[in-house]
C-alpha cells in the first residue's frame, strides 16, 4: 500500500475536516465560559436577593405615636442644667404616663407591664434627649414618635406583610397594635438608629456606628502600616536586593504568608501583641496590627506585580542619564507602578476589611455599646458585629444581621470599584 | 584617521568556514593621537561564556565610530561596556582596561552615576519617559543639578531642542506628552534628552533601527553636526549608515575586533577578508 501523497487537492480536504472539528470545540469552549458566568451571576444574584428580602426591613422601624407630658414632678426634675438631676430623672415615666393615658381602660400590674412594653425601654432617654435640645418643653405636652418595642416592630412588619408572627406579644398587646393602626398612631419610619448608634441587647436601640467607626480605625491603621512596609519591600526585593538563594526563600516565605489561614494570624497577635508587648485588647491599634501581618503579603505580591511590569527600557533610560538606583526608581518605576500598588493596596483592604476570625482572638468581639472614638478605645468591626447579631436569639436580630452584611458588602463593592476605575484611570501606556 | 600604528597584525589566518582564530589580532589603525577613549585587551564575559575577546581599540576626540558586524556578534555587548550599562546585567563581568581621557572607568572608586552624565546613551528603541517633553530634556540637568534657575533650564531644554532639530517641531507642545510624538521624533527627543547634560561621548546603539527611512536620514544628519562637539560611537547595523556618517569603522565578529579603518577604507578596500565577506554581503 502507498502512502497518501500531500496534494493540494487532499490536503485542503484534510484542512476543511480538521476545520470543522476546530470549529466545534471552539463553540463548546465558548458555551462552558457562559455557563461558567452564567452559575456564578446566579450564584451572586441568589445571595444578594437573599440578603436583600431579609434585611431590608432593617432600614424601617416601627414608631408610636403618644401625646407625652414632660412634668416636672413625674420625672423629678426643675433643673435641666443640673447633671445630677438628668441621671436621677425618672425618665421612662414619660412614656408610661403618655401609655396609661392612651390606654385609660387598663388596669393591672401584669397587663401595665405588657403595655408598658409596647415602647422600647430606650424610649425615656430619647424624650430626655429632645427635652434637653429643647429646654423650654419642660412643664408643657407634645405629640411625639416613640420608639416601639422589638417585639412589636416584627409583629407589625409581619402583620403588614399578612403573615402576622406574634410569638411572644399577649392578644392584648396585639389586640393594642390593632387600636393604634386603625387610630394612625403606629407605623414604619427610616431608622437612623441603625446608623447613628453602637451596639446594644435591645434590638430596636442597636446600631453599626459602633461597628463602622470600629472597622474604620482598624483600617486607616492597616493601610498606614501595611502600604509603606509592603511597598518599601516590594521594592527593595525587586529593585535593590541581589538574585540569590536568600530572596527566593524569602520569596517563598512571603507567598506561604498570604496563604496561612487568617485565625492563625489572630493567634499570633494574641501571643505576640497581647501577651508579650501587652497591648490592651479588643482595641483597634492591635486589630490593625495583625490585619497588617495578615495584608503585607498581598501588598508586596502585587506591588511587585507592578513593578516588574515598567519596562526595562524606562530603567535604562533613566539610568543611562546618569540617575542613581534610588532615583530611577523614585522618578520613573514608582510613580509607573503606582497604579499596580494602589489596586493592591485596595484588594488587601479590602479583604481586612471582610476579615473577622483573627479579630475574634484578640478581643475584638467583645460586647461594646459606646462608639469608639479612637485607635486605643475598645472596639468591634463590622464582620464581628455581624457574627455577634446572627448569634443572637431576638428575632428582631435577623433583619439587623442581614442589613449589616448589606453595608459591609456595599462597603466592599465601593471598594473594589474604585480600585477597577483607578486602574483604567491612572494606567500609562508608554 | 591619525593612525600612529597603522599594522597592528599582519593579515591573519582565517578559516575557510568564516570562524576567527583565538589569537585573532585587529587589523587596521586602532590607535590614534590624543585618544578620548582607550580600551586595552577588553574581554566580557556574561557568566562563564565569553562576548568580548580581547578588544584593543582608541577612540579620538570629536569622532564618530561606526561599529558593525553581523548579529551577536557583541557589538551591543561591547557598546554598553563604555557606560557601565552592563552593571544592571547581574551575570555581567568585564576585564580589561576601559579609560576616558586616562581615567580608568571600572575603577572601583569611580561612581557610575558621573560616568553616564559624562558618556550618554541613546538605545535601540525609542524610550522617552512618560513626562512631557519638557520634562524628559530637562531630566537629566535637573538631577544633576545643572541649571540654578528655572530660566537656564529653560535655555538647556531650547537649546538640545534645537542641537536635536527638534525644537521647531515642538516648541509649541512643550508640555504635552513625549510618547505621543513619532518614532522619529522620540528618538530625537531622546537625543536631545542625552545632550542636555553635555556628554563628552554619545553611545548610540542602533538608534535607527525602528525608524522608517525619512526619520532616519533626519538622524543621520543630525548625527553629522553633533560630531562637531560630541565624541560618538555608534552601533548599527546598516552599512550604508555607517558609511555615511562615521569617520572610522570597527568590524566585529564573533566577539573579536577583526578590524579598524577609516570608514572609505573599510567600505572600498578592506584590509581583512572577514571584512570585506560582510560588507560585499557574503553572510551577515
Amino acid at each position: 500500500m502507498t502512502k497518501p501523497v500531500n496534494t493540494p487537492v487532499n490536503n485542503l480536504q484534510k484542512i476543511r475536516k480538521s476545520l470543522s472539528r476546530r470549529n466545534r470545540s471552539e463553540w463548546l469552549f465558548r458555551w462552558y465560559g457562559r455557563l461558567a458566568i452564567f452559575i456564578g451571576l446566579v450564584a451572586v444574584t441568589v445571595l444578594f436577593t437573599d440578603i436583600v428580602s431579609k434585611g431590608h426591613g432593617a432600614f424601617r422601624i416601627a414608631y408610636l405615636q403618644l401625646e407625652v407630658e414632660y412634668n416636672r414632678d413625674l420625672i423629678g426634675v426643675d433643673n435641666l442644667t443640673d447633671p445630677e438631676q438628668l441621671i436621677l430623672g425618672n425618665w421612662q415615666a414619660v412614656p408610661k404616663q403618655a401609655l396609661r393615658q392612651q390606654f385609660p381602660d387598663v388596669s393591672g400590674r401584669s397587663d401595665k407591664r405588657k403595655l408598658y412594653g409596647l415602647v422600647s425601654n430606650g424610649s425615656g432617654f430619647d424624650l430626655k434627649d429632645r427635652l434637653l435640645a429643647n429646654p423650654m418643653l419642660l412643664g408643657t405636652r407634645e405629640t411625639v414618635w416613640v420608639l416601639a418595642d422589638d417585639d412589636i416592630d416584627t409583629y407589625y412588619k409581619s402583620w403588614l406583610d399578612g403573615e402576622p408572627y406574634a410569638a411572644r406579644l399577649s392578644d392584648k398587646q396585639v389586640k393594642w397594635i390593632g387600636e393604634l393602626h386603625d387610630q394612625g398612631k403606629i407605623r414604619l419610619q427610616f431608622n437612623s438608629n441603625l446608623f447613628t448608634r453602637g451596639d446594644s441587647r435591645e434590638p430596636e436601640q442597636a446600631g453599626i456606628r459602633g461597628a463602622v467607626m470600629g472597622s474604620l480605625f482598624t483600617l486607616l491603621l492597616t493601610l498606614m502600616l501595611s502600604f509603606p512596609i509592603g511597598v518599601a519591600a516590594a521594592i527593595y526585593l525587586e529593585e535593590f536586593a541581589p538574585k540569590n538563594g536568600w530572596t527566593d526563600f524569602i520569596e517563598v516565605n512571603i507567598n506561604n504568608l498570604a496563604a496561612v489561614p487568617s485565625i492563625i494570624f489572630g493567634l499570633l497577635g494574641l501571643a505576640i501583641f497581647i501577651n508579650f508587648f501587652h497591648v490592651p485588647r479588643s482595641v483597634p491599634i492591635v486589630g490593625g496590627l495583625v490585619l497588617t501581618l495578615m495584608t503585607l503579603p498581598t501588598i508586596i505580591i502585587t506591588s511587585r506585580a507592578a513593578i516588574k511590569s515598567v519596562p526595562p527600557s524606562i530603567r535604562e533610560a533613566a539610568l543611562g542619564m546618569g540617575a542613581s538606583k534610588y532615583q530611577m526608581v523614585l522618578h520613573h518605576v514608582l510613580p509607573l507602578a503606582l497604579p499596580g500598588m494602589l489596586t493592591g493596596a485596595i484588594i488587601g483592604m479590602a479583604q481586612a476589611l471582610g476579615e473577622s476570625a483573627p479579630l475574634l482572638m484578640i478581643g475584638m468581639v467583645a460586647f461594646i455599646v459606646d462608639i469608639p472614638g479612637g485607635f486605643s478605645d475598645p472596639a468591634t468591626v463590622l464582620p464581628v458585629q455581624i457574627f455577634l447579631w446572627a448569634d443572637s436569639p431576638e428575632r428582631a436580630f435577623i433583619e439587623k444581621t442581614s442589613a449589616a452584611i448589606m453595608v459591609l458588602l456595599s462597603f466592599l463593592i465601593v471598594m473594589n470599584t474604585s480600585a477597577v476605575w483607578l486602574r483604567k484611570r491612572l494606567e500609562r501606556r508608554w | 584617521m591619525n593612525a600612529i600604528n597603522p599594522v597592528m597584525g599582519a593579515k591573519a589566518e582565517v578559516k575557510q568556514n568564516l570562524e576567527v582564530a583565538d589569537n585573532q589580532v585587529t587589523v587596521g589603525s586602532c590607535f590614534t593621537e590624543a585618544p578620548k577613549m582607550t580600551m586595552r585587551n577588553v574581554n566580557v564575559f556574561y557568566d562563564d561564556k565569553q562576548a568580548i575577546h580581547n578588544v584593543s581599540v582608541d577612540i579620538a576626540k570629536n569622532e564618530v565610530i561606526a561599529m558593525i558586524g553581523p548579529s551577536g556578534c557583541g557589538k551591543s555587548t561591547f557598546l554598553r561596556s563604555l557606560n557601565r550599562m552592563n552593571d544592571t546585567v547581574e551575570s555581567c563581568r568585564v576585564e580589561g582596561e576601559i579609560c576616558m581621557d586616562g581615567e580608568n572607568l571600572y575603577a572601583p572608586k569611580l561612581d557610575v552615576v558621573e560616568l553616564r552624565a559624562r558618556v550618554g546613551m541613546v538605545f535601540q528603541k525609542p524610550n522617552p519617559f512618560p513626562k512631557s517633553i519638557y520634562d524628559n530634556v530637562a531630566y537629566g540637568p535637573k538631577i544633576h543639578g545643572l541649571a540654578d534657575t528655572r530660566v537656564d533650564l529653560d535655555e538647556i531644554v531650547e537649546n538640545s531642542l534645537r542641537k536635536a532639530s527638534l525644537w521647531e517641531e515642538v516648541k509649541e507642545r512643550l508640555h504635552q506628552s513625549g510618547t505621543g510624538l513619532s518614532g522619529g521624533q522620540q528618538q530625537r527627543l531622546c537625543i536631545a534628552r542625552a545632550i542636555a547634560v553635555s556628554p563628552e561621548v554619545i553611545l548610540m546603539d542602533e538608534p535607527c533601527s525602528a525608524l522608517d527611512p525619512i526619520a532616519t536620514a533626519k538622524i543621520e544628519e543630525l548625527i553629522e553636526e553633533l560630531s562637531q562637539n560630541f565624541t560618538i560611537a555608534i552601533v548599527t547595523h546598516s552599512m550604508q549608515q555607517a558609511a555615511r556618517v562615521s569617520h572610522r569603522t570597527a568590524y566585529f565578529h564573533l566577539g573579536r575586533l577583526i578590524e579598524v579603518n577609516p570608514t572609505e577604507q573599510v567600505f572600498t578596500m578592506p584590509e581583512h577578508e572577514l571584512t570585506e565577506a560582510y560588507i560585499t554581503g557574503r553572510f551577515g
